[in-house]
């Protein structure tokens, strides 16, 4: 067991109950991919695991874990790639030597190593996504979290990004509208509805023309 | 825009140097900072002469950690226009030519503080910076609200710039914004920053930040550190204590 929600409850403070009652075990090798229409309550759900927005029920992780937001300019407030990179390691506590090192790992590992001295603000969208995956990494979590990570891409980083996220060995949870994407990088469904959980299974799920329709994407 | 908050990067690009100055335990250079800028402020108005000492002992320091001078003096122009409207009414209340003193010690006060404090800034990264302010025990507040500052400029910035385009492709061809809309215009910005400073904040809790956490990767002062800030405030010292 990598990740277990139990009776998971998140209520905003204008009332609005954003995840009701919602239960699901993330187990080693899968990655779930969230679904359900705008406003089901995806990214509250991983803003919730993630310890962000304040949640009822129990949250069992066992290790660190990242999450890569929708907007990749949240996610790189700093300077140059390099301290955003950087920001976590040095926050874990490492050494600069070890710091160092770990952002030259990442940035190998993610292709990007000649845009570790530039700016955020001078990046494209998809380089932009590859860096904010690359400031989550260097962390070394165990459970990877992404929220519309095919958002603002082009085909061709869309592919990039499905092929760096299927090489990367961590379990996954990824909420997308993008059924192609989480067909390519998932193995698991989960679909939202109104904060819960509408249906809960393998891949082929994303075929279900019912499924599709009651949660509101035709 | 864009150029400017590339500029405004300039200084953090410089801080990543490999000089002798920029592998300075960063809580030597801090406190060498503020002990000459303590020591500046400590002269008196007219003291104008006696402060000549301390710009050649500043750009002594400039050439030995590489910094480039006209990148630092540029930044210094910004806070220019304060410093004159701060020293032009002893030129007009004080008689000359004592006013004219004042007013230049003034200028000449603002231009080694700033200078010093843009100094420090290019050889040392921010956040080592923030980390040495945390050790020495600053006020978490104040440290906290610095870091901020520092890291929402940008923020805020792109937010203006995005808006201003947005404002000026339906702004007929027009440049700049109209005084009807400025209030508008600035509003809009305001909450639209307070919104993304909470994701850009959400983001940092994320990766394990910490309001005011002591850093627990720390660089012990070695004898290089020791020695430099003993001749820093030898230095200062010495030519304060001269005038008294």
């Amino acid at each position: 067991m990598m990740l277990k929600l139990q009776n998971l409850t998140v209520v905003y403070p204008d009332k609005t109950k954003a995840i009701d009652n919602l239960s699901f075990t993330l187990n080693a090798g899968e990655n779930i991919a969230l679904i359900g229409e705008n406003g089901a309550g995806k990214t509250s759900l991983l803003l919730a695991i993630a310890g962000i927005l304040k949640a009822k029920g129990a949250i069992e992780i066992p290790k660190q874990i990242g999450l890569v937001f929708q907007n990749p300019d949240d996610q790189l407030f700093m300077p140059f790639l390099y301290d955003d990179i950087a920001f976590g390691c040095r926050n874990l506590g490492l050494s600069e030597e070890q710091t160092k090192a770990k952002v030259e790992e990442t940035l190998e590992m993610l292709n990007i190593s000649h845009l570790k001295n530039r700016s955020s603000l001078k990046l494209s969208c998809g380089e932009k996504r590859m860096a904010a995956i690359a400031t989550v990494l260097s962390m070394s979590p165990s459970i990877l979290m992404f929220d519309e990570p095919t958002a603002y891409l082009d085909p061709k980083a869309r592919r990039l990004l499905a092929e760096t996220l299927k090489k990367l060995p961590h379990e996954k949870i990824i909420a997308t509208h993008d059924m192609a994407f989480a067909a390519e990088v998932c193995n698991r469904v989960i679909a939202l509805k109104d904060g819960r959980i509408a249906a809960d299974g393998p891949k082929d799920l994303l075929r279900d023309e019912e499924l599709m329709r009651v949660l509101g994407f035709f | 825009m864009i150029n400017k908050i590339q500029e405004l990067n300039a200084l953090e690009q410089l801080s990543g140097g490999d000089t002798y100055a920029h592998r300075l335990n960063p809580a030597a250079k801090l406190l060498a900072t503020a002990v000459f800028i303590i020591t500046v402020i400590s002269f008196g108005r007219h003291a104008l002469m006696l402060l000549v000492p301390y710009v050649f002992f500043l750009t002594l320091l400039m050439i030995l950690s590489e910094t480039p001078h006209l990148i630092l003096l540029k930044r210094f122009l910004v806070a220019l226009p304060f410093c004159f409207f701060a020293g032009i009414s002893n030129v007009i209340f004080e008689p000359a030519p004592y006013g004219l003193i004042s007013f230049f010690t003034i200028l000449l006060r603002a231009y080694l503080c700033v200078m010093a404090a843009l100094l420090l800034v290019s050889v040392t990264p921010f956040c080592e910076i923030a980390n040495s302010m945390r050790r020495l025990r600053v006020p978490g507040v104040f440290v906290a609200v610095l870091e901020m500052t520092y890291r929402y400029i940008s923020v805020l910035l792109g937010e203006a710039y995005s808006m201003y385009i947005a404002y000026s492709l339906r702004n007929a061809g027009k440049k700049g914004i109209r005084m009807r809309d400025m209030g508008s215009f600035a509003g809009q910005l305001l909450l639209r920053s307070f919104d993304r400073a909470e994701r850009v904040y959400n983001a940092m809790k994320c990766r394990g930040y910490v309001l005011n956490a002591i850093p627990q990767n720390r660089q012990n002062f070695a004898s290089k550190d020791f020695i430099f800030l003993i001749l820093v405030c030898i230095f200062c010292l010495a030519f304060r204590l001269m005038v008294i």
